[in-house]
């Protein structure tokens, strides 16, 4: 893609159980499939339909936009740094996989 | 016809020292004495191929000589400029906190005309002849078949000050905008180096105007400055608009996060008059009294589309300031022998308005319309292309770290060109190296 | 460290991605733009919202209260409104948020995002952006571990202009 994920964290060493701020946005067209093309057919309907973010294994945020998030959505969310690990993101769209990052946190 | 003396001499000069007149080094001194008059000739014709004269070396004049130079290696291009070395306007807000060195925005202008292969010559444009196909600058007159108009902006002080061109000279001297390759820059940076404390008031220009996320960015990085050196600074940024815009809400973020007691941002400041002896400036959003100043002037098309005739003329007859063109081939409405490309660009759909003013675009159409000569003087058909946009704006000193918007273009079933714009206003630094990697494929295509 | 060359390796084939967009390569999206219409249109009541609100409740009693809803006073960019929610209360290892619903009132499709947390989340604070078809109001809902259900709503005016719906 040509663009990928961009991730921000207001801390990635952060104190033990520290509550850990992030920012992340991905390119992507969240077509409604309630616009018509230029010939007046309906433009299939193509979304980001599911965010999730886990420290290491554990599941921290599990995010399912629908039609009225906006383009190349934007999510903001917070999470406690219970350990050191990687924070995994994962974006998915109808298509599959659509981006995945990974930032690694370690307590300070 | 009266046959001047030095007819001859001038015919030796273009002969043989070609290289001290390209260069504008002595050239002047050799020439001097009796050979400047309005009709003296700044070159003569060399070659078969047909002469495109391109006005205006910077982003936009620099890529067309290049890419002439390989779609047409038999054409003679001479590019004007009037400013001695290469001055980047991007990066130009990064180099005020050092992220970026002195050597890196100034590039020499020689080494390119070299590389390339196209004359260069240092001088102003000073005015232009459409119906005798030539242009009239400070070393004398050229004449063309191609034009390409590549002269950047100016700054429409009129619109603050009328006829009174002491009042915009003071202000230009004294809180110069700094968007124009020229020494403002400089005294910008010294500026904000020895400010001690105080309020500092930056006007944004209506829109369209030169690189409409970097005012932002300028204050952003000033303010950073500020902060970081603990000067008690308070940025105003007086916005016409009634919001930031591009990356509105990075740009938010990052003024109510990182600089809350440096950045205020006031909506709908429309400049109603600006009386810079006494420091004081009003607008729609209330009056404002200043220590310093950033004064951005509503920009307009650079001079030499004005001298062309070809500026544009609104629904109320009164001019656009942007050139009148075609906005799929970029040609001046009605003369098909002159471009404009860059900054200086008049309105290309009903749906967006203008390109955005930046380099990464004026670069595009610079090659854009490269091709489109080279394909008319090999008589195929020219092909309409369409460019698009990337900006990346330092927001954060330290870490270093960057929003981006980008834009994209298609053509609709309308016939017209619809824009697409992606604002990444999450900061991150890896958006600050993609910028570097921008700039280093830029300064690669028409400049090193 | 295997994330951080991992995330390297990323970073140079960005780079690599952002040299060919600074060549001219362009992405696909342009397409987008080329749309002409959309039937999208604004609903004129709220039932379908009450409707998935009422799913949401379930048996519980909803409160108006817990739920902190931050809207903008206008949304001058109806194409993208910021909209942050958070739980107002505590979140503790016996007491966290499960689930959190926005609802757009009156857009064609009313639900705009499902967030679901995890005791391990340790907070139920999140933002994102909306595109609203009109002056609506926006509501959220929140389910508690232990069943109980805050709900609160906002007003948002929103500028004239597409919301590229
Ligand atoms: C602070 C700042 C930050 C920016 N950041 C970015 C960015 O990150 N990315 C981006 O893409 N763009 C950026 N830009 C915008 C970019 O600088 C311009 O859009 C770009 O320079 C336009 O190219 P141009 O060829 O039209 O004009 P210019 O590059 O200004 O070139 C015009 C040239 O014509 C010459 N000229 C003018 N009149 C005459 C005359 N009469 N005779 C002879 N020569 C003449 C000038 O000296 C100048 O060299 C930024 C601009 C500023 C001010």
């Amino acid at each position: 893609m040509a663009n990928p994920p961009r991730i921000w964290l207001s801390n990635e060493t952060p104190a033990k159980d520290e509550i850990v701020r992030v920012r992340a946005q991905v390119v992507h067209i969240m077509e409604s499939g309630l616009r018509l093309d230029a010939a007046g057919a309906p433009i299939p309907r193509d979304t980001l339909t599911r965010f999730e973010a886990r420290l290491g294994e554990t599941l921290v945020l599990d995010w399912l936009p629908e039609t009225a998030i906006s383009q190349n959505p934007y999510i903001e969310f917070t999470f406690k740094a219970r350990e050191s690990a990687v924070l995994k993101m994962t974006w998915t769209d109808q298509h599959g996989v659509l981006a995945e990052a990974g930032r690694q946190i370690t307590l300070s | 016809m009266i046959k001047s003396p030095h007819f001859t001499r001038r015919k030796l000069l273009t002969a043989a020292p070609s290289l001290a007149l390209l260069t504008g080094i002595g050239g002047a001194a050799l020439a001097a004495p009796e050979g400047l008059t309005s009709e003296t000739l700044l070159m003569s014709r060399q070659g078969k191929g047909p002469r495109i004269v391109i006005c205006g070396g910077g982003w936009g004049g620099l890529s067309a000589a290049r890419h002439l130079r390989e779609e047409l290696p038999e054409a003679e291009i001479i590019l004007l400029e009037r400013n001695p070395i290469f001055w980047s306007c991007p990066m130009s807000n990064k180099w005020l906190i050092d992220v970026v060195d002195t050597a890196f925005l100034t590039q020499d202008l020689l080494r390119p005309a070299q590389k390339w292969g196209y004359s260069l010559v240092q001088c102003e444009v000073t005015n232009i002849d459409r119906a005798a196909k030539t242009v009239h600058t400070s070393k004398g007159k050229v004449d063309y078949d191609f034009l390409i108009l590549a002269g950047g902006i100016r700054n429409a002080y009129e619109a603050w000050f009328g006829e009174d061109r002491q009042a915009a000279e003071y202000t230009r001297q004294n809180f110069g905008s700094a968007y124009i390759p020229n020494s403002e820059h400089l005294a910008l940076k010294n500026k904000i180096h020895n400010f001690k404390g105080g309020t500092i008031v930056m006007t944004l220009p209506p829109p369209p105007h030169r690189c409409p996320p970097s005012p932002y960015e300028r204050a952003c990085v000033m303010a950073w400055h500020f902060k970081v050196n603990k000067i008690p600074a308070k940025i105003l940024i007086l916005d016409p608009k009634p919001q930031i815009a591009p990356i509105g809400a990075g740009y938010k973020a990052a003024f109510e996060e990182l600089y809350p007691d440096i950045i205020t941002h006031v909506p709908n400041a429309k400049v109603k008059e600006v009386d810079p002896y006494n420091k004081r400036i009003m607008t729609e959003a209330g009056d404002f009294d200043f220590d310093d100043a950033v004064f951005m002037p509503p920009h307009q098309a650079s001079d030499m589309v004005w001298y062309a005739d070809l500026i544009g003329k609104g629904e109320d007859g009164r001019p656009t300031g942007w050139a009148d063109m075609d906005p799929r081939f970029f040609t001046a409405r009605g003369d098909d022998s002159v471009y404009i490309i860059g900054d200086s660009m008049g309105a290309i759909s009903p749906h967006f308005g203008h390109y955005p003013k930046s380099g990464h675009v004026a670069n595009y159409i610079g090659r854009i319309v490269a091709g489109n000569i080279g394909q008319r003087v090999r008589g195929e058909d020219v092909v309409a292309e369409l460019p698009d946009n990337l900006c990346y704006m330092l927001v954060n000193g330290d870490p270093q770290e960057a929003i981006s918007v980008e834009f994209t273009y298609a053509v609709g079933q309308d016939g017209l060109v619809h824009q697409t714009q992606i604002d990444i206003d999450v900061r991150t630094p890896d958006l600050m190296a993609e910028d570097f990697v921008w700039i280093d494929g830029m300064f690669n295509d028409f400049l090193r | 460290m295997t994330s951080c060359a991992e995330l390297n390796r990323r970073q140079v084939m960005i780079m690599g991605t952002a040299m060919g967009a600074a060549l001219g390569v362009s992405p696909l999206l342009g397409t987008a733009a080329a749309a002409q219409s959309s039937t999208a249109a604004a609903r004129a009541d709220t039932a379908e919202s009450d409707r998935i609100a009422a799913d949401f409740i379930g048996a519980a009693d909803a409160v108006s209260e817990g739920l902190a809803l931050d809207l903008p006073a206008l949304g001058d960019n109806p194409s993208a409104v910021p909209v942050r929610v958070h739980v107002t209360e505590a979140i503790t290892d016996d007491s966290w948020c499960e689930e959190l619903i926005v609802l757009a009132e009156r857009n064609p499709m009313p639900l705009a995002c499902r967030f679901r947390f995890s005791q391990a989340s340790g907070a139920a604070d999140v933002a994102v952006r909306l595109r609203l078809i009109e002056t609506m109001h926006v509501r959220a809902l929140a389910r508690m571990k232990d069943g109980r259900v805050f709900d609160t709503r906002g007003q948002i005016t929103v500028a004239a202009g597409g919301c590229g719906l």
